[in-house]
């Protein structure tokens, strides 16, 4: 038997990696994805316009909108992202997570629709909301995502931020802090819905009076113990104005064992979001065929280009190149 | 049908197909002059076979790396089903049984028997497209009309959590409503209404409701689970300063909803099992024609395509193996070679 040729073996080996390709098996893997609970903050806060997309001036709420619906866009396949609204002092679950990918067109419009007008009440008690945020998210067995500008309505009481009654820890996630670090006035809107304003210094309150009054509050003028404990003085302050309250979030987190994260675009959220929520393994596939393939195609190319590169080469003897058939 | 790749750039590739056109797959023999050689059918045709077989090779290998399918796409069908949406009262009077008590040891809240039986209807109606919307204190919109059941069964599911503190139905109605604004198809709408009671409905609410339904025909149904004890809608006033909607929100809301001229049903239950009577009776009513879409998954064709390629290798290989070279000896065949060993074994003979 005479030896098989170099290139009828390239030609062989090709055919043969063709062949494995085209049976070759997809792998089973395990990719890692998320299951979220973005808890959206629409209190009247939210609608501070301290944004700016294409331009123009948006609010919280629009920037979060948009930053949220790319980030479903952004999440990897398998991962599950639910919505929950925060208003008063609750979170109110809206739909359990639902996959990113496969139902992305209802999640997509879902984020869209949301609108401070599905706020039922107009206070804002950021550290009870983000704690029911926690109790949605634990049974849902979903990591959190709390966004909000932190900025409590009333103010927190002299005793300051309530106590966790949950395990820190226990449910993992983010606590992201909407709006700019200016405080800038919080727009006023009446009962049909149309802005007429912004609010000011009196329309809001300014201190906590309820409890018991903060330390050294003797030394404020006017203070009685009994008739004027916190002092004499209608309470002042800027609590009309709304900057994103990173402090008090940060303190939130810490007590409740999230993290803190500032709103920037969806690629840092995806980011803190690799970074703090749990992965979990989800079955994935990998196609094991381009591999041989690649090299058949290779292998096929040198086949044709040995015989390309051979023919160009000068020949010995002058012959007469006339096509055979 | 259309297809596409998943790697564009891959496709450049696709220059190499040139290669076999002027890189010939036999190896050939260099002779001085084939003048003499007459044209010859059978030969052209197996050069341009051959050839073809070396493109088609490179070609689908290159193909299959890209990542050749047949697109996903949805395709339009006829079937029976509506527009639907979903109207839940998250009120926290929803939390409670249908005896009005905290759910206890073996009972459910009205919420739960209301997931329940709404997550078995979807299940019954998979070519519905739905949306859901909540009310309490204030209308929220949920989740928009959409064929994807899997988020709707997860917005339905959602609705056993504890609710907020008021009823506010008509604005709930209106959004209701709203949510079917956007879509043209002249599909069947109906609104399923599910609530454990009513609320006095604002004038201006009252008179943008009548607006909504002379725009776009809705059919109502009210699944109204019924508290023991608590109003019910068909109940006639004790006396007739009672006949107020303060007083029989219920009633007035039910009068209000017939009164809009639309196809309306109420059904009032008192026990889970009368609610999954009522929604086989909505199963019944909801069968007009829908044209709804139908999704066909992509289909990859790697995997063909490499078989097509190692097909037009093994002609190559064939080809190749069959090749003879001018210098060849005839006595590759086995007659010639039988015949040979005669001769030489004669030639032997004589010798000796």
């Amino acid at each position: 038997m005479r030896r098989p040729r170099p290139r009828t073996l390239l030609l062989a080996a090709a055919l043969v990696l063709a062949l494995v390709a085209a049976l070759a098996p997809r792998l089973a893997t395990r990719g890692t994805a998320f299951r979220l609970l973005a808890v959206v903050d629409v209190t009247g806060s939210m609608n501070v316009r301290d944004y700016t997309q294409d331009g123009r001036p948006v609010s919280r709420l629009d920037e979060v909108k948009t930053t949220l619906r790319a980030l479903a866009a952004r999440l990897p396949c398998g991962s599950e992202l639910g919505l929950a609204i925060f208003t008063e002092r609750r979170s109110f679950l809206l739909f359990e997570p639902v996959a990113v990918c496969a139902d992305f067109a209802p999640l997509d419009g879902a984020i869209a629709n949301l609108d401070w007008r599905m706020a039922w009440e107009g206070d804002s008690y950021i550290a009870s909301g983000l704690y029911s945020g926690i109790a949605l998210a634990g049974p849902l067995g979903a990591d959190l995502l709390f966004f909000t500008d932190g900025q409590e309505a009333p103010p927190l009481p002299a005793s300051g931020i309530p106590p966790f009654e949950g395990e820190a820890g226990a449910v993992r996630g983010l606590i992201v802090g909407v709006g700019g670090t200016t405080p800038v006035p919080i727009p006023k809107f009446d009962r049909d819905g149309r802005e007429v304003g912004f609010y000011g210094m009196d329309d809001v309150p300014q201190e906590n009076r309820h409890g018991l009054p903060p330390t050294n509050s003797e030394l404020r003028e006017g203070f009685h113990a009994r008739n004027a404990p916190w002092g004499g003085e209608a309470a002042s302050g800027e609590e009309h104005l709304s900057a994103v309250r990173t402090d008090h979030l940060e303190a939130l987190a810490a007590k409740t064992g999230l993290a803190y994260v500032p709103l920037a675009d969806a690629a840092a959220l995806a980011g803190s979001v690799a970074a703090h929520a749990r992965p979990r393994p989800v079955p994935g596939t990998w196609d094991s065929a381009p591999l041989p393939a690649a090299i058949a195609l290779a292998l096929l190319m040198a086949f044709f280009a040995a015989e390309a590169l051979r023919a160009r080469r000068p020949h010995p003897h002058p012959t007469t190149r006339t096509r055979v058939s | 049908m259309s297809m596409d790749v998943d790697h564009r750039a891959l496709l450049a590739l696709l220059v190499f197909c040139a290669l076999p056109l002027v890189a010939r797959t036999l190896s050939g023999t260099a002779v001085p002059a084939l003048l003499a050689v007459p044209r010859d059918g059978l030969s052209r045709v197996l050069d341009g076979g051959l050839k073809l077989a070396g493109v088609v090779a490179i070609a689908a290998l290159v193909l299959g790396l890209a990542g050749l399918h047949l697109t996903s796409q949805t395709v339009e069908r006829v079937g029976s089903g509506a527009h639907l949406v979903l109207l839940f009262d998250r009120s926290a009077s929803m939390d409670n049984t249908f005896a009005d008590r905290q759910p206890g040891q073996g009972e459910e809240s009205k919420s739960a028997a209301a997931k329940r039986l709404v997550t078995d209807f979807l299940a019954r109606r998979p070519r519905d497209r739905m949306g859901v919307a909540a009310f309490s204190t204030s209308p929220m919109p949920v989740l928009p009309l959409t064929d994807h059941h899997h988020a709707v069964a997860a917005a339905v599911a959602a609705i056993d959590r504890p609710g907020l503190a008021l009823t506010d139905v008509g604005r709930g109605l209106v959004l209701a409503f709203s949510t079917f604004d956007r879509d043209g198809t002249g599909a069947a709408r109906a609104v399923l209404l599910v609530s454990d009671g009513a609320a006095v409905i604002d004038l201006r609410v009252q008179a943008a409701l009548r607006d909504a339904v002379k725009r776009s025909p809705v059919r109502i149904y009210w699944l109204f689970l019924r508290t023991a004890g608590s109003a019910g809608i068909f109940d006639k006033p004790r006396a007739p300063g009672e006949d107020t909607p303060q007083a029989m929100p219920e009633r007035h809301l039910n009068l209000f909803l017939a009164s809009l001229g639309v196809p309306y049903r109420a059904f009032e239950a008192g026990s889970p099992q009368a609610v999954a009577d009522a929604i086989a009776e909505i199963d019944r009513q909801e069968t007009a024609p829908l044209t709804y879409l139908e999704r066909i998954p992509r289909r990859n064709l790697a995997r063909p395509a490499y078989g097509i390629a190692a097909l037009a290798m093994a002609l190559l290989l064939l080809a190749r193996l069959a090749e003879r070279g001018l210098g060849a000896r005839p006595a590759a065949r086995l007659h010639d070679a039988a015949k040979a060993a005669v001769h030489d074994a004669t030639q032997f003979g004589r010798a000796a």
